[in-house]
């Protein structure tokens, strides 16, 4: 190999190394721009959380982030502590996304948008529900749930 | 042979398709308000044990009935179950204040060693102080009152030796009641500073 030929060797190393290092970089930072909203503390059959497309399964221990959608098998069940304490658990054969959640008491910003779609569910209003009422909201293909408070169960048909 | 069960049975179940909604208590015995709201109009739930019912969108939620335990386990059974432990979440005190000042009441001012106590044994860095008031004057006026209360028991924490970073103070004024009145009436229960001590 002449001299030549090993630079431009070299340099393609450099470049593919170099983009590795930036998509690697690129995934970081979307990991980072949706902090935790929860994490899943109960768990009994199969569960699955679909993060970008991607189906995970659910264990005791794992974070869940703002969009992540849930859902349950036939013999499954999960409860889900959210970061301001609002308690959430699906029974079997359930669906529900997490639209948004923002809980920043340091500027004041707070927001719970759970979306049911199909199945049950148990809900535990937490900090947010207190400190911003307005700003917590339960939604089902039929309805949407304000919530002061409280704790309340769901059964949604879906389609 | 599916039709068949049909006409046999009526396909009841089918025509039964709704979804339900059922309001119960806190862990604490307390109960809360939900409000289940269609394109065509809401219901309250503010009993334990009542559910409504929604066919559709396009329907006015069904009015609230009660449900026994029987009822609410054969459905929600599962999802009950899954209910993480609520135990030791956060804890909710409430201050009163005599009318249109920022002074405590003799009972809440008996309170405030529990709240310390209870702020210093949880290591607590999130403590959140909400100033409320009762309906009696402007919405401005209200804002300030209710501001100031906040301040004011944010400040006896400070000197009792509580971090200023741990606490989180808002207001609200007149707009969240604690007792639901008509404009202009005075409510010892609405006069208040709401402290959550997670």
């Amino acid at each position: 190999m002449n001299q030549k030929g090993s630079k431009r060797l070299l340099f393609t190393i450099v470049t593919i190394f170099l983009l590795l290092y930036l998509s690697l970089e690129g995934a970081g930072l979307a990991a980072y721009a949706s902090s935790p909203a929860g994490i899943v503390k109960k768990m009994s059959g199969m569960a699955t959380i679909t993060r970008q497309g991607r189906a995970l399964p659910a264990t005791v221990g794992l974070e869940i982030l703002e969009n992540d959608t849930i859902r349950t098998g036939r013999d499954g069940s999960i409860g889900i502590v959210f970061n301001d304490e609002t308690l959430l658990s699906l029974g079997p054969e359930s669906l529900l996304v997490v639209d948004e959640f923002v809980f920043a008491p340091k500027q004041g910003k707070f927001s719970i948008v759970i979306r049911m779609l199909k199945g049950t569910a148990a809900y535990l209003s937490g900090l947010i529900s207190k400190l911003a009422p307005e700003s917590a909201h339960f939604k089902t293909p039929t309805a949407s749930i304000g919530i002061r408070g409280t704790k309340f169960v769901a059964k949604i048909e879906g389609e | 042979m599916w039709i068949l069960f049909c006409l046999l049975t009526g396909c009841g179940a089918h025509r039964a398709k709704r979804d339900l909604i059922v309001l119960l208590p806190d862990p604490d015995g307390k109960v809360g308000v939900i409000t289940v709201t269609t394109r065509e109009g809401s219901q309250k739930l503010d009993k334990p044990g009542y559910a409504t019912e929604i066919g559709n969108l396009d329907k006015v939620p069904m009015p609230p009935r009660p449900l026994n335990e029987k009822e609410i386990t054969d459905v929600f059974g599962p999802a009950l179950l899954a209910q993480p432990d609520p135990a030791g979440r956060f804890i909710l005190f409430i201050l009163h204040f005599e009318h249109d000042t920022t002074k405590l009441t003799h009972e809440s001012k008996g309170l405030l060693p529990e709240i310390l106590r209870t702020i210093k044994s949880r290591k607590s860095n999130e403590v959140y102080v909400v100033g409320h008031t009762d309906l009696v004057g402007t919405e401005a006026y209200n804002i300030e009152l209710s501001s100031r209360r906040a301040s004011h028991v944010r400040d006896l924490f400070i000197s009792s030796g509580i971090k200023p970073n741990a606490l989180f103070v808002s207001f609200y004024g007149k707009a969240r009641p604690l007792v639901p009145t008509k404009d202009e009436v005075p409510e010892p229960l609405n006069r208040r500073v709401e402290v959550i001590v997670r």
